[in-house]
């Protein structure tokens, strides 16, 4: 069996005074897209952040593609791309400009970096508003700049938390297509959301976690069970975990 | 690239873009010229400006000569004291006891009315006893047995104006470095909390060290042009107004060579400190306005110790005081532009105290912007 993208074991992390993640485990694979679900204060973004490296577990480990989150952070920022809710992006840049800045962030070198910069643009249909200054642009627009942000460098794998949570639907149609489309060429695509009806249209495999701690995990089939839909079993397991 | 280059370039680009900054530069320019219009102005009128001496009774031969000559308009008034209060400048009381004089202290028009009064009486005086000896065949030298006569080592005119040059120019030079790339360090920092980039920022593999020393150097470029804007605008203004009255003691305000090389130096050690300061304070606030909030009292930090300066001006520190932050930029300037000479010990140990004080303010940086909670708080 291949090495999994993503190895969660065992994670536990207290922000403060509060523990958030009381032994988090799970793994997501290259060419899936792995659903992260449960309530809002679940736990969800506070996982994704200590997979990126942004929060140091206090125990257990993340490792990504083989690498350790603790030890070799730098490593496990170069093969992960990460998309979320809050568009932050820099308005005074254009939207190119903001691409090009992650990318030479990111280790892209000078010789590729337009190249990887215009090809971005083009997947993500991008060429009409990439010389705008961001600060004019649509919030679907922004979305797509940082998408685009988090993808120039070609991570093999990319996690979206909450990413349509402030789009219109056709915004996020759009957000969906694109994991799709990552998936099939071949990244490891995990999806943190309390939105079920995408979750499981999406997802190959879910884990769903509840007040830090997983109470299913497995083939979206196999989670939503004999429910009618994954919102059902969701609310079952959820009202059964406390 | 490295990190350094790529976030330096980005953040340059961004702040050249700002409206905020910009115009923080160009009233940098501005506004100390024409604070010295202003001020030159109103010396110039002050300086030529008649005074009126309300009187009363009968002035003395001669005596009205003196005070025509010298800009102060006699008025016949019914009571010299009531109309000191406010008709005119001064009042006196002629009779044949003497003179009554009658001024209001907190008006400034009568304190120099004051002066003028006491030279021309005092003139008059010495006049008429002069003559009076002369006319009995006595040399009047006898109420000098002493003489002294002043060799004054430079221009008496050119020491005040050094006097005010070493105030004002060190006043100018740290209130710039602070506030020239105040905004843009808040930017840097408190913004990108504030827009919701700092996490994707520190998402990337670059090191954070370098990441932050990018947004420092930036910065730092910002507050120096602000700075040396300022003051290369007032040197203008200032080489426009003619200083001295006398022959011999007219002159225009310029600074040494070594006075510039040792402002320049001093200058870019002190934008780098309050870069590294203000990103500091940037990053502990979750937005812009709070940034403010915490970078306000670092005004005052900047005013008390070029106000030594003003109130103390011979003030002559051990080599201790050099340690001191600020306070030794401002020593150090005011020597350079004083006496156009350097202490290099004293310059040693103020730049070793200026480059200790950004390294503790950088770690200090470096420390709040890699800590989890940065994030958390967010």
């Amino acid at each position: 069996m291949s090495q999994p993208a993503v190895k969660v074991d065992r994670l536990e992390k207290s922000l403060q005074t509060n523990k958030v993640l009381r032994g988090i485990s799970f793994q997501a694979n290259a060419g899936e897209i792995f659903g992260l679900l449960g309530p809002n204060g679940a736990g969800k973004t506070t996982t994704l952040r200590v997979i990126c490296t942004l929060l140091t577990p206090d125990a257990g480990s993340v490792e990504v593609l083989g690498y350790d989150t603790r030890t070799a952070p730098q490593e496990v920022r170069r093969r992960v791309g990460v998309v979320t809710a809050e568009i932050g992006i820099y308005p005074r840049l254009t939207a190119r400009e903001n691409i090009a800045y992650f990318a030479e962030l990111s280790g892209v070198m000078d010789g590729q970096l337009n190249r990887k910069v215009d090809a971005v643009i083009e997947r993500l249909d991008m060429a009409a508003f990439a010389q705008q200054r961001a600060e004019s642009l649509s919030s679907g627009q922004k979305q797509k700049v940082a998408i685009a942000r988090a993808i120039v460098h070609d991570p093999p794998v990319l996690m979206f938390d909450e990413p349509t949570s402030n789009l219109d639907v056709l915004a996020s149609r759009e957000i969906r297509g694109f994991m799709v489309e990552s998936k099939e060429r071949g990244k490891c695509v995990i999806f943190s959301t309390h939105v079920l009806h995408d979750a499981e249209r999406l997802c190959d495999r879910v884990t769903i976690i509840h007040q830090g701690r997983v109470v299913a995990s497995g083939s979206t089939a196999q989670v939503r069970g004999s429910y009618k839909d994954l919102e059902d079993s969701f609310l079952a397991l959820v009202e059964a975990a406390g | 690239m490295n990190a350094i280059a790529i976030v330096f370039k980005k953040e340059l680009t961004e702040i050249l873009r700002d409206r905020r900054t910009l115009i923080a530069i160009g009233l940098a320019a501005l506004a100390t010229p024409t604070v010295l219009y202003v001020i030159s102005q109103v010396s110039t009128k002050t300086a030529s400006q008649t005074y009126t001496i309300g009187y009363s009774g009968d002035v003395p031969a001669g005596l009205d000569i003196l005070f025509n000559a010298t800009g102060m308009k006699l008025e016949r008034v019914v009571d010299p004291a009531v109309a000191a209060k406010q008709q005119v400048d001064i009042g006196l009381a002629f009779s044949s006891a003497g003179i009554d004089e009658y001024y209001d202290p907190t008006r400034q028009s009568a304190q120099v009315a004051d002066v003028r009064v006491q030279t021309v009486l005092s003139n008059y005086a010495a006049a008429k006893v002069a003559a009076a000896l002369q006319q009995k065949g006595i040399d009047p030298s006898v109420l000098n047995p002493l003489p002294v006569t002043q060799h004054p080592l430079s221009s008496p005119t050119k020491a005040a104006s050094n006097s005010f040059l070493s105030f004002f120019l060190p006043y100018i030079l740290i209130t710039m470095s602070l506030t020239g790339g105040l905004s843009a360090a808040l930017d840097s920092s408190a913004g990108e909390r504030e827009r919701k980039t700092l996490e994707s920022l520190l998402l990337t593999p670059a090191p954070r060290s370098q990441v932050l020393i990018g947004k420092i150097l930036a910065v730092t470029l910002i507050s120096l042009t602000a700075a040396i804007a300022a003051i290369v605008s007032m040197l203008v203004a200032l080489s426009q107004i003619q200083f001295g009255e006398r022959a011999g003691d007219v002159f225009h305000v310029t600074l040494t060579p070594l006075a510039t090389v040792v402002m320049v130096w001093l200058a870019i050690l002190l934008a780098a400190a309050f870069a590294s300061l203000t990103i500091a304070l940037g990053t502990l606030a979750r937005n812009f306005r709070q940034g403010q909030a915490y970078a306000t009292p670092l005004y005052f930090i900047t005013i008390f110790p070029a106000s030594i300066i003003l109130f103390i001006p011979d003030f002559n520190p051990n080599l201790g005081y050099f340690v001191i932050p600020i306070l030794n930029a401002v020593l150090v300037l005011r020597d350079a532009i004083v006496h156009d000479s350097v202490s290099w010990s004293a310059l040693a140990v103020t730049s070793a105290s200026l480059i200790v004080t950004g390294a503790l303010c950088f770690y200090a940086a470096l420390r709040l912007f890699t800590r989890e909670a940065l994030l958390v708080r967010s």
